[in-house]
């Protein structure tokens, strides 16, 4: 089986390739987040425009063409609606044109899986935090095989009160770590933490390091607004731990690409003597690869969805996603 | 004086002592090291003069929950009750009305429990039920907190124990109609379907 999974929730276009569970390509290209962040219509001009050239050079380094491709996948959400149009266009047209087998796939479940196959864990606790996302998951055949959501936020994503914040601040793009820069040496003073149970929110957090903007040096307010955030989601991946009795602990999306969160994370393992694992940054980042990964693993499970029925859905659940493997 | 470990959880660690040689318990809210000091010291002691507080307005207004006997900055003693969690128990049906109409009761002065399950009643050797661990309980009216109060019971445990619940909660709340209304649209809602299946 010879797989090409596409990617395109927001700013990335992504495309894989992956051989038998083997990933033998992974090529990205990103649309350029100016001060006013992603504009979704934009966006996916972005990607329409660059599709072709991606998927070629995807081939390419993979050292096939595309009659060798067995089967194509491409995100099905969650995601901005714009983007992950082209992606699913893209698939489509690949799908008919070359008669092979499609799979609609969920982002989530792609970052989880590339992980477990570059990292290698067997029933972790996941901290999946991005600019949209952040939930701590759990993998249970209750009902049905697939990964609960033990805790959420509330409103927005870890990822996305960063840049949020860094808008705010005027901070360069390449926002989360222009924060981590900033609060370097910063000083810690307080600020609203919210957790309830395992659940959390960033938007009373994400108003309050605005405000004291005005008034505080802004390498203090990066540094508490860091501080109290990464704890927030740690405290309930701790807890969640705790009541499932697993032991492995992976940290996975664009945030996880913090230093500071994996040392906290790490804290935690080690407290308990839990193995915590993190993907490397290429898969933590929105890829291709993770998709095509995926797919594989739902063509050999029989998940492919007639075209017609090849939607997308901007809330795509990851507790709704079936994982038959 | 602090002798046996009794149980540890994500945030404290709860040992047998004794306080005034009265048996008690303390609840020690333990330092995590992922979070820096200052963080972790407001969080520890914010939460246990907070789970005081609603401890005392609880037993003051004549709810079934442990005595505050001593509270330190990140320490809680409380009376050591004698007896075993529902979950534990083999409880008779009559417990479970006891359940619902404690929880009425505690509804009724605005507090909600925030993990009302099984694991967090005690039946002693009278018979007498008391509510547990109000780590993550506060001081609200939001007849959303109290429906999910409820929710995560019917999620743990049996129809007919629900039943007996129920209606004794039903008999006893001062909102009911609203709370269980709300109940029934929250259980509508996809999400907390699946969020609470296996939290309780």
């Amino acid at each position: 089986m010879v797989v090409l999974g596409i990617e395109s929730s927001a700013h990335t276009f992504g495309v894989g390739v992956s051989e038998n569970g083997k990933i033998l390509s992974n090529e990205k290209v990103m649309y350029p987040i100016g001060a006013g962040g992603i504009i979704p219509a934009k966006a996916a001009d972005f990607h329409a425009e660059n599709a072709n050239q991606i998927i070629k050079s995807a081939l390419a380094k993979a050292g096939l063409t595309m009659g060798d491709i067995t089967g194509v996948g491409y995100t099905r959400g969650p995601g901005l609606g714009p983007c992950l149009r082209i992606g699913q266009l893209t698939a489509k047209t690949i799908a008919a044109k070359y008669s092979i087998p499609i799979m609609p796939v969920n982002h989530a479940l792609g970052h989880i899986e590339v992980a477990r196959l570059a990292v290698g864990f067997k029933d972790p606790i996941v901290l999946y935090v991005s600019g949209g996302n952040s939930q701590i998951l759990g993998f249970t055949e209750e009902k049905f095989k697939h990964y609960h959501i033990y805790g959420e936020t509330f409103d927005i994503g870890i990822g996305n009160m960063l840049d949020s914040f860094a808008r705010e601040a005027k901070l360069n793009p390449a926002w989360g770590s222009s924060v981590a820069k900033l609060a370097e040496n910063g000083k810690y003073f307080d600020m609203p933490y919210t957790v309830k149970g395992m659940d959390f929110t960033f938007t009373g957090l994400l108003t309050n390091a605005v405000k004291c903007l005005a008034d505080h040096d802004p390498k203090d307010v990066a540094f508490s607004l860091q501080e109290t955030g990464f704890a927030m989601v740690c405290e309930a991946a701790e807890r969640a731990l705790l009541l499932t009795k697993k032991r492995e602990i992976l940290l996975s999306g664009g945030v996880a690409q913090s230093k500071r969160l994996s040392e906290m994370m790490n804290l935690i393992a080690k407290a308990h003597s839990f193995r915590m694992y993190n993907a490397p940054n290429e898969y933590n980042a929105d890829n291709g690869a993770m998709i095509a990964v995926v797919a594989e693993k739902m063509l050999d499970a029989g998940m492919q969805k007639p075209i017609e029925k090849c939607d997308i859905n901007q809330k795509y659940r990851v507790d709704s996603a079936e994982v038959r493997w | 004086m602090v002798t046996g470990k009794i149980s540890e959880g994500a945030e404290a660690v709860i040992y047998e002592t004794e306080v005034l040689d009265i048996p008690a318990v303390v609840k020690d809210r333990i330092k995590k090291e992922y979070r820096i000091a200052k963080l972790d010291d407001e969080i520890r002691r914010a939460r246990t003069k907070k789970e005081a507080r609603i401890l005392a307005l609880a037993s003051s207004k004549g709810v079934n929950v442990p005595r505050v006997l001593l509270v330190e900055e990140h320490r809680l003693y409380l009376t050591k009750l004698d007896g075993g969690t529902l979950n534990v128990l083999k409880p008779s049906k009559k417990a479970f009305g006891d359940a619902g109409r404690m929880l009425a009761k505690l509804h009724n002065i605005n507090v909600s429990h925030g993990d009302y399950t099984p694991a967090n009643l005690l039946l002693d050797k009278s018979g007498r039920l008391w509510i547990i661990d109000f780590g993550l309980a506060e001081i609200t009216n939001s007849v959303e907190e109290k429906a999910l109060d409820i929710l995560l019971m019917k999620r743990s445990v049996g129809k007919a124990e629900y039943r007996d619940f129920a209606e004794a909660y039903a008999k006893g709340s001062d909102r009911s109609e609203g709370i269980l209304e709300r109940l029934g649209e929250i259980e509508r809602r996809g999400r907390y379907q699946t969020r609470t299946l296996l939290t309780g």
